[in-house]
């Protein structure tokens, strides 16, 4: 996870900075405002890792963003995001007397909504590097499903992530683009099951963005 | 322009996939085995030595009961008297005054939306108190059973009555249970099933006892 962190970031600045040399001679425009819709694989980290430990492609990311001055943008990001793992039999005991023996299915279902600020180092050009934080929340289900029984936490949260990328424009003056960005995200949110003998706090996790951009001038 | 909106196409669609909360893959965990079981927390099965268990199994389909006596059910009531014998329980016949009964279910479907704990001990198939030489007696429960919501799934329950200690108001208490479901909607083999039954025994460790104190 962290060469592929490594990489992307590397590759995002790189593009950036070969472009910012060939200055004078590319063609473009500043958006005064830009739209994205992407498609986001989340990779759970730390206790979460523990919750559930499959990468999860089954997520989408709507956001806005506003040039402030020069590079600055502010905006928004709304999402939805599910993981979810399938951990085979297990047994179950409680203290009533009953255990129950099943195929155990966690998932975790979020819808992220944050406000952002962020700096794209050269919002003209073609590719376009940006560095944002996130500050919002989530809302938070967990679940765990023993066939047809289903226990459930539903939580909100307070979360933070810092976020790099790249807005790259399918041409020089398309309103049309492609949106790579790779962010941490750290929240309050927690699982707590006291029957089912399971707690993880400060839920993290690494999301990969890939997605269309809309740009206005 | 074509390239676009089919990438605009394949993200909605993408999109409309993954804003489901339940992930597709949970609706097939109806057809996997489920093992529950919940015994009396306020017995001592060491008290019990002795067990009997019903020659053929109750088999409830809708409104409609009968017997199953074919070799899988033999099968699953062998089983069961194996598990109990491998407890320390000691196998007699029905008419030897046992200390606990075992009463062994099979449900198919039924039309009853509403379920209440032992509604299958009505059915004129199951083997009721009078049948164990209690006439007049009434099955209880001295513990909240479990809910289902729904048999369609296929479903065997084991009961073991209490006979040692029936009540002075005419209950036999039901002492343990199990519900193995998942029968009918899942593959499984008779192997697979059996081993169902062998579980429940395991994930109650209490259900044991010990060889009959020698008399002075």
């Amino acid at each position: 996870m962290k060469k592929i962190t490594f990489i992307l970031t590397v590759f995002v600045f790189m593009a950036g900075i070969a472009q910012s040399q060939d200055e004078k001679t590319t063609l473009g425009f500043k958006p005064s405002s830009y739209y994205t819709f992407s498609w986001n694989t989340t990779f759970t980290m730390g206790d979460f890792n523990k919750w559930v430990g499959n990468a999860s492609p089954a997520g989408f990311d709507f956001g806005g963003r506003y040039n402030l001055q020069g590079g600055l943008v502010a905006g928004f990001n709304i999402s939805w995001q599910r993981i979810s793992q399938s951990y085979g039999y297990q047994t179950a005991y409680f203290t009533d007397g009953s255990a129950i023996t099943a195929t155990n299915y966690r998932f975790t279902w979020m819808v992220p909504f944050q406000g952002v600020i962020g700096y794209h180092f050269i919002p003209a050009k073609m590719v376009s590097p940006y560095v944002s934080l996130g500050i919002g929340g989530d809302y938070m289900e967990h679940h765990v499903l023993i066939q047809e029984f289903d226990i459930y936490n539903t939580r909100w949260d307070f979360s933070l992530t810092p976020e790099v990328g790249a807005l790259i424009k399918f041409g020089y003056f398309s309103q049309w683009g492609a949106l790579v960005a790779f962010n941490y995200k750290w929240t309050t949110n927690k699982i707590d099951f006291e029957n089912y003998n399971w707690t993880s706090k400060n839920l993290q996790m690494l999301n990969l963005k890939v997605g269309l951009t809309y740009i206005l001038r | 322009m074509k390239t676009k909106l089919f990438m605009i196409i394949a993200l909605g669609i993408l999109a409309v996939t993954a804003c489901t909360k339940y992930p597709p893959a949970s609706g097939r965990l109806t057809e996997d085995l489920v093992i529950y079981t919940k015994y009396d927390v306020g017995v001592n099965f060491y008290n019990y030595h002795t067990f009997a268990i019903v020659p053929k199994i109750t088999y409830i389909n809708g409104k409609d009961s009968s017997y199953l006596t074919d070799a899988n059910a033999i099968a699953l009531l062998n089983r069961i008297s194996s598990d109990m014998i491998g407890r320390g329980f000691v196998k007699v016949d029905s008419t030897q005054n046992p200390d606990l009964a075992i009463n062994v279910t099979a449900i198919k479907t039924t039309n009853t939306t509403v379920y209440y704990p032992g509604w299958y001990w009505g059915y004129p198939a199951y083997y009721s108190p009078g049948w164990w030489g209690y006439p007049g007696y009434n099955y209880y429960y001295p513990y909240y059973p479990t809910y289902i919501t729904s048999y369609s799934s296929g479903t065997v329950i084991i009961d073991l009555a209490d006979f040692k200690y029936p009540t002075a108001d005419k209950k036999v208490m039901i002492r343990w249970n199990a519900y193995i479901r998942a029968l009918l909607t899942g593959n499984h083999s008779q192997s697979e099933i059996l081993q169902s039954v062998d579980q429940a025994f395991n994930q109650t460790p209490s259900l044991k006892t010990t060889p009959e104190p020698l008399a002075k």
